[in-house]
């Protein structure tokens, strides 16, 4: 299973545990056994030079912090155009980027609540998305 | 090569600038020797008295050319002189600065020439927008579909939301580069534009439209260094660059604590005060990094010209036109003279240049003894300030 709309890079182990947490709607990140510092998306290493990390479960749940609406896209994604890049503040103060499905440009606000759902694009690949957490008319 | 002593200056006795622009009538290297001519004629010395050179190229790819330092080494005439070929994205020019200033500093080199130079145009606009969204993190923020401007967009989005700054500002933004644009005869793009037009123009990542986003150009630019004592024999009108400042930033943007704020141009900027012993109200003329108008909104709060937040009122006052606080990007700025990545920054180290000596035509600002640059590579991954002094 590849992870995201379009890339190339090989799936490392890191990602082959990421997506099949993914898969069963879990987000993991990892977290540092000597100085605690957390990471989503998840890292191999930690920044303070420490390898001894370790997976956690990380919420689901937060509020839209920002956005942008892409009608300008790269020729890779062309085929997914016009779509909404955001960032949210997930409930443990972390941040994560991912597309927003389920608004119209019109309904997006900061301070939305969103949550982070699975979205399988194709057989072979997967992705984590923002979806609003009513549903917008 | 003798030893500059650590208290000697360093100051800039050359300076020469290609025009910038879609320029298929010329390759990577015949750009460059399109800048380092002028360079040399300014100074009046040949290469046969220049040390080294620094070459500022950020994509192989936009050149197609492997290494393309020694490209533009080879073919400017440095025959077998010491060559370091520099990359900081965006910011590649003003690395090829920092980097110059020091080999004087530390004795290697008296004299310098920097080399800032880039095709984008010529691989096509498809390409240059893949490449530069691959600039993001290629497993965290590529895979989503994230492009360049998009970065800038998310920023834009929380500054309006944080501070009220409007489309309208934005917009100003863009009127003011187009206005100066017209005054500088290197710029890619001689044309005014009305701030109607620039508030309608065709949505590329909302809230930024195509009149907020920089060009994609092709150009080059250089400028020659020297320790005090060349310097002094060279010109009788060295700018002394006194003050550097550099920092850096996470690669996600997402791990960031504020998307209002380039915390690496608040760092760069500090340090380059510090060491020049100057302060933001001293500034005269700046070049700051305006890739996207809120760049440039963001860059007058960052470096200290106006109170965080007050970015779009500043603006909206006039305050960064010539007869405001401090006049910046009166070269057009990289929305309309153009943003040649490698180039950049040493086009910003020639525009302050003439503007400190008096040269810069019709948008001279009068009485200018103390110029500011400040370049942004990336998001900030890489940033550097940097103070000339006359």
């Amino acid at each position: 299973m590849k992870f995201g709309y379009t890339s190339w890079l090989p799936e490392t182990d890191l990602m082959v545990k990421f997506t099949e947490a993914l898969k069963e709607g879990k987000l993991i990140g990892t977290k540092c056994r000597k100085c605690g510092e957390k990471y989503l998306p998840p890292r191999v290493h930690c920044k303070c030079g420490s390898h001894e990390v370790e997976w956690y479960e990380t919420p689901t749940r937060g509020k839209l912090f920002s956005y942008t609406l892409i009608t300008f896209p790269p020729d890779s994604m062309a085929r997914y155009a016009p779509y909404i890049v955001a960032i949210a503040e997930l409930e443990d103060g972390s941040r994560l980027l991912a597309q927003i499905t389920g608004v119209s440009p019109k309904t997006l606000h900061v301070g939305l609540p969103v949550q982070v759902v699975p979205h399988q694009i194709s057989e072979d690949r997967i992705v984590y998305k923002f979806k609003p957490e009513q549903p917008i008319s | 090569m003798e030893c500059s002593c650590l208290t000697e200056k360093i100051g800039v006795v050359g300076i020469g600038h290609a025009k910038f622009g879609k320029r298929t009538d010329a390759t990577i290297r015949e750009l460059a020797h399109e800048a380092v001519k002028p360079a040399l004629e300014d100074a009046g010395i040949t290469t046969a008295d220049i040390d080294a050179s620094v070459i500022g190229v950020a994509g192989d790819v936009f050149a197609a050319q492997g290494s393309p330092g020694a490209l533009i080494h080879d073919y400017v005439g440095m025959g077998n002189k010491p060559m370091f070929r520099v990359e900081a994205a965006c910011a590649t020019g003003s690395a090829g600065v920092r980097t110059a200033w020091s080999l004087i500093k530390a004795g290697l080199a008296g004299v310098v020439i920097v080399i800032g130079a880039e095709t984008m145009t010529h691989s096509g606009t498809p390409m240059a927008t893949e490449w530069m969204a691959r600039a993001g993190d290629t497993r965290w923020e590529y895979p989503f579909g994230i492009t360049f401007p998009s970065f800038y967009a998310l920023m834009a989005t929380r500054h309006m939301h944080e501070f009220g700054t409007t489309r309208m500002q934005l917009s100003m933004v863009s009127v003011k580069s187009h206005k100066y644009g017209t005054m500088n005869p290197y710029a890619h793009l001689q044309k005014e534009v009305t701030l109607e037009e620039a508030m309608k123009s065709v949505p590329i990542c909302q809230p930024l439209n195509l009149y907020d986003c920089c060009l994609i150009s092709d150009g080059a630019a250089a400028a020659i260094l020297a320790n005090e004592e060349k310097a002094k024999k060279i010109t009788d009108t060295p700018i002394w660059i006194t003050g550097l400042g550099s920092a850096s930033d996470t690669m996600m943007i997402s791990e960031r604590p504020s998307l209002t704020s380039l915390t690496a141009s608040k760092l760069a900027a500090e340090r380059a005060y510090e060491m020049a012993g100057v302060t933001p109200n001293d500034i005269d003329v700046a070049c700051t990094h305006d890739c996207f108008s809120i760049a440039e909104i963001m860059s007058y709060e960052d470096l200290g010209f106006c109170k965080k937040g007050d970015g779009g009122k500043f603006i909206e006052e006039g305050q960064s036109h010539i007869g405001g606080r401090v006049p910046i990007n009166v070269d057009g700025g990289l929305k309309s003279k153009g943003h040649p990545l490698g180039a950049t920054g040493v086009s910003m180290t020639v525009e302050i240049t003439r503007q400190l000596r008096g040269e810069a035509w019709k948008r001279q600002v009068s009485d200018a003894e103390i110029g500011l640059t400040h370049n942004v590579g990336e998001t900030g991954q890489y940033c550097f300030v940097h103070i000339y002094m006359r």
